[in-house]
């Protein structure tokens, strides 16, 4: 930051404290922060990257924008956390979809928060 | 356990000595009422006339001896008394025994054969400063749940569900259910960051941590799995790995059920209720 810093206003010195993970992100920082994630994804989906990490090159040439909002409006920590996430998603999905179409019988578990509050 | 079984031995020693009497008895009876009827052929009458005589040789003296037995019939105020006597032997038997059997699973229950061990004594601060420890959580079920307040996106959802899952309780049973909510990350969340970020789950929910030493005994005794990474540089960021269950503890403090990412709060607070049906001991008033 360095001089910069000086010229900081509150809020980006909030959004700095989020990114460098020494302030926990609120219910609307979180959200935000969602946001920013799921339109990261849905760039990779288009350019059919699965996995942001092995395809640095591709994914920041391709969805640089959005790859810029996602970090800037997430904790460093967490960018990691879904990038990784992603791949392990896709991979969880891909065998499922495997699964049922060796005919495997799907048990009723539910893994996402049904009705949302907000 | 000497007396009953005692007086079951007494009663079934005095039970053959007055049966073959009334054995005898029943026969000679049933024996002596056809002779008495003239249809009968005569070749039998003799027969059965012997018979009588014999048994009324063995037992009686005189006719009337044999009359008054026979208006009696089979029951005398001996077998009665013995009736009497085995069946109150008999009661009182099965009566200590499952005295005895009852003891036996409470005490197999608080040895912890068959249940698991969770949860336990503790002692930590909430969001407010107040020291808590599990004596306060008696009298009403405990929710507890473990996590963060870094976490990316698995514990807010969690919690948003706890939230609805409270609620729920809440509305068929006030004042029954304490939400709580322990940190695995005690070095970055104290009681000023946990009352900032439950506040936006439920004013209700009872935030708690501790020192890292407080806060690994109080995972361990809730058998929860926490890794914080090693080698953190203070200021420097990081995730938790924690577990995600939600553990229903009884007004006792004793573990009841996991609840898991697989329960909709609605059959979440169903469970709870369920179990707040059954139970029989101690609430809390205030």
């Amino acid at each position: 930051m360095g001089l910069f810093g000086l010229f900081q206003s509150e809020e980006d010195k909030r959004a700095e404290e989020i990114r460098k993970g020494t302030v926990a992100p609120t219910r609307a920082e979180r959200q935000k922060c969602w946001a920013s994630r799921d339109l990261f994804y849905a760039c990779l989906d288009k350019h059919n990257i699965i996995d942001p990490i092995k395809d640095e090159k591709a994914a920041t040439k391709k969805c640089s924008s959005e790859n810029a909002a996602f970090e800037r409006d997430c904790a460093a920590q967490w960018v990691t956390y879904f990038k990784k996430w992603r791949v392990q998603d896709i991979q969880k999905k891909a065998r499922l979809k495997e699964l049922e179409a060796q005919g495997a019988y799907k048990m009723d578990v539910q893994t996402e928060f049904a009705p949302k509050k907000d | 356990m000497p007396q009953p079984a005692a007086a079951v031995r007494a009663a079934l020693n005095a039970l053959p000595r007055a049966t073959p009497r009334q054995l005898v008895r029943t026969i000679s009876t049933a024996r002596a009422a056809p002779a008495k009827r003239p249809i009968a052929p005569s070749a039998t009458r003799p027969l059965s006339q012997t018979h009588q005589s014999l048994v009324q040789r063995r037992f009686y003296k005189t006719v009337e001896e044999a009359k008054s037995r026979y208006r009696s019939g089979p029951f005398s105020w001996k077998a009665g008394l013995l009736f009497v006597l085995t069946g109150i032997g008999l009661v009182w038997y099965f009566e200590s025994e499952k005295e005895r059997m009852k003891r036996k699973r409470i005490a197999e229950a608080t040895k912890g054969v068959g249940k698991p061990k969770v949860g336990g004594p503790f002692s930590l601060i909430d969001q407010n400063g107040n020291t808590v420890t599990h004596e306060d959580l008696k009298g009403r079920y405990a929710l507890v749940y473990f996590g963060f307040t870094h976490c990316p996106d698995i514990c807010p959802d969690e919690l948003d569900k706890m939230a609805r899952m409270f609620d729920l309780v809440e509305e068929q049973r006030p004042n029954s259910l304490t939400p709580v909510f322990v940190t695995c990350d005690p070095a970055r969340d104290g009681p000023k960051e946990l009352k900032e970020y439950l506040v936006e789950f439920h004013p209700k929910f009872l935030g708690l941590t501790g020192t890292y030493e407080q806060i690994k005994a109080m995972c361990k005794a809730y058998r929860v799995y926490f890794s914080t990474p090693s080698n953190v540089k203070p200021g420097q960021d990081y995730l938790v790995d924690h577990s995600i269950y939600f553990y229903l503890m009884d007004p006792d403090g004793d573990f009841v059920e996991a609840l898991g990412r697989q329960h909709s709060p609605e059959q979440g607070a169903k469970i709870i209720l369920d179990h707040m049906k059954d139970w029989r001991g101690q609430w809390r008033k205030d």
